[in-house]
């Protein structure tokens, strides 16, 4: 009678040890799901999400405009050729193979950045907004990285010296905000790394093409 | 005799203490751990956040929405532009080159050779004393492997479905990542379209070496990688009309 007793009793304290453990396992995974987001992460994602979804209204009021175009005019003639050469402009554009030309902000640095500091400074920029990027005259596109080469930071096979200029095109005010609010990351940078960042506005930036072939050789259109 | 009768009943029971005892033991202790933390997540669900919440909630449905509009608008552009090319060859040719635009800066989906890097969070048991954002996957982690990507020849790039374009940030709100404009959690799947070799030169850089390796080592980030013959990667969804930056070409006019 009593090893059965003891068999249940050890069964009922294995089930409760494995309720309890899977529980804290749970527990401890990363709060992805939105219900486990403290306050201030919630009120950080409600601004970031509603910032974005505000660029993508304007995004579909345009490209609804273009359509408007094309739905007047038909799908040939000169007005489509206007239509059509619009769009290549603004697709060149926002890919890096046209220049462009707009106010933003003006970074001079002059220091040891490594790859990383490069890499996560551009980041930070197209997370404020930033609409065009190039670093001296290197346009940054989707595939502009910076690596460390044999002498000295490389982006898109161009060396990048201890000092050099960064160009962003976007809100002046919203670019300079960003990247100099206490705890930003020129200030992150200059806790770590031995470099003057200095940012300042300007209403005349120009960004150039990029210099290298984005047309990819591997990948092919999909259906 | 009576000391033989005496001490049978004793040897069941005393191993059967020392099993339940220490089982107690592990319950009280995972017990209370868990208590502690169940004391901390009631905390999060206060009304305010609930308020927040219910909003990020609706902006996600609201932002799904709208890139399948977009999504929709774009083809019915495409649409237009194709129908036109018997036109007249400068119309042809213009939408030639509508179209090479639109493949080298990620507007158009694409297949081909690739790679397919999976990474998530740890499921050790954090230790005591220890960081618990160790043991997750961090917006660094991902920058690393897309550095490492691009810097190995990947001529396309998406995270979990997400297309990376010139605009593109990996951006880190707490523990979240957004990717684009879109809420992503983990597992993280990153896909990339590139040469031959591109696993083994992607595992060889400094990028991936430097950090992104050493936590997957040390914290058991979860990690696995696959070559793949065709992987087919969307194209990008969002807005691509600039505000600020003026087409050169526009602003000679």
């Amino acid at each position: 009678m009593r090893r059965p007793l003891a068999q249940a009793s050890l069964f009922g304290v294995a089930l409760i040890v494995g309720m309890l453990l899977v529980g804290q396992l749970r527990s401890q995974q990363r709060p992805t799901e939105i219900s486990s987001l403290n306050a201030q992460e919630l009120s950080e994602l409600v601004d970031t999400l509603g910032a974005r979804n505000r660029e993508l209204r304007t995004g579909l009021a345009d490209l609804q405009e273009t359509l408007r175009g094309y739905r007047l005019t038909g799908p040939q003639g000169q007005s489509a050729l206007e239509v059509g050469r619009e769009d290549l402009r603004r697709i060149t554009a926002f890919g890096g193979l046209a220049a462009v030309q707009g106010e933003g902000i003006v970074l001079e640095v002059d220091g040891n950045l490594d790859a990383i500091a490069l890499n996560d400074l551009l980041n930070e920029l197209r997370n404020a907004g930033a609409e065009a990027l190039a670093v001296d005259d290197v346009r940054i596109t989707q595939r502009s990285v910076a690596v460390q080469g044999p002498v000295s930071l490389l982006i898109d096979g161009h060396q990048v010296g201890n000092r050099f200029t960064l160009n962003a095109i976007g809100s002046p005010d919203g670019l300079l905000a960003t990247m100099e609010r206490p705890g930003g990351i020129i200030a992150q940078l200059q806790q770590f790394i031995d470099a003057s960042i200095v940012a300042t506005q300007s209403d005349r930036i120009t960004v150039p093409a990029t210099s290298i072939s984005l047309v990819p050789t591997i990948a092919q259109p999909a259906q | 005799m009576s000391a033989a009768v005496s001490r049978r009943p004793l040897r069941p029971f005393g191993a059967w203490g020392v099993s339940i005892a220490a089982a107690l033991a592990v319950v009280g202790f995972v017990g209370a751990i868990q208590w502690n933390s169940s004391g901390a997540r009631q905390a999060f669900t206060t009304s305010a956040q609930q308020t927040l919440a219910r909003q990020v909630t609706a902006l996600e449905q609201e932002q799904a929405d709208l890139r399948q509009q977009i999504e929709a608008a774009e083809a019915e552009v495409r649409r237009f532009q194709e129908e036109s090319t018997t036109s007249s060859a400068v119309l042809e040719q213009l939408n030639q080159q509508l179209a090479a635009a639109r493949l080298a800066v990620g507007l158009t989906a694409v297949h081909g050779p690739g790679v397919i890097v999976e990474i998530a969070d740890s499921k050790r048991v954090v230790p005591a004393g220890e960081n618990p954002a160790n043991f997750i996957v961090l917006v660094d982690d991902l920058r690393d492997i897309v550095t490492a990507l691009w810097a190995s020849g990947a001529e396309a790039i998406s995270i979990n479905g997400e297309r990376l374009v010139a605009t593109s940030s990996i951006y880190g709100v707490g523990a979240s990542v957004l990717v684009n404009t879109a809420f992503l959690s983990p597992p993280f799947r990153i896909e990339a379209i590139g040469p031959d070799g591109l696993l083994d030169a992607f595992q060889q850089h400094p990028a991936f070496r430097g950090r992104v390796a050493q936590r997957i080592e040390f914290f058991g980030l979860e990690f696995a990688t696959q070559v793949s013959g065709d992987l087919t990667l969307r194209a990008f969804v969002g807005t691509t009309r600039f505000r600020w930056a003026i087409p050169l070409e526009e602003v000679d006019e």
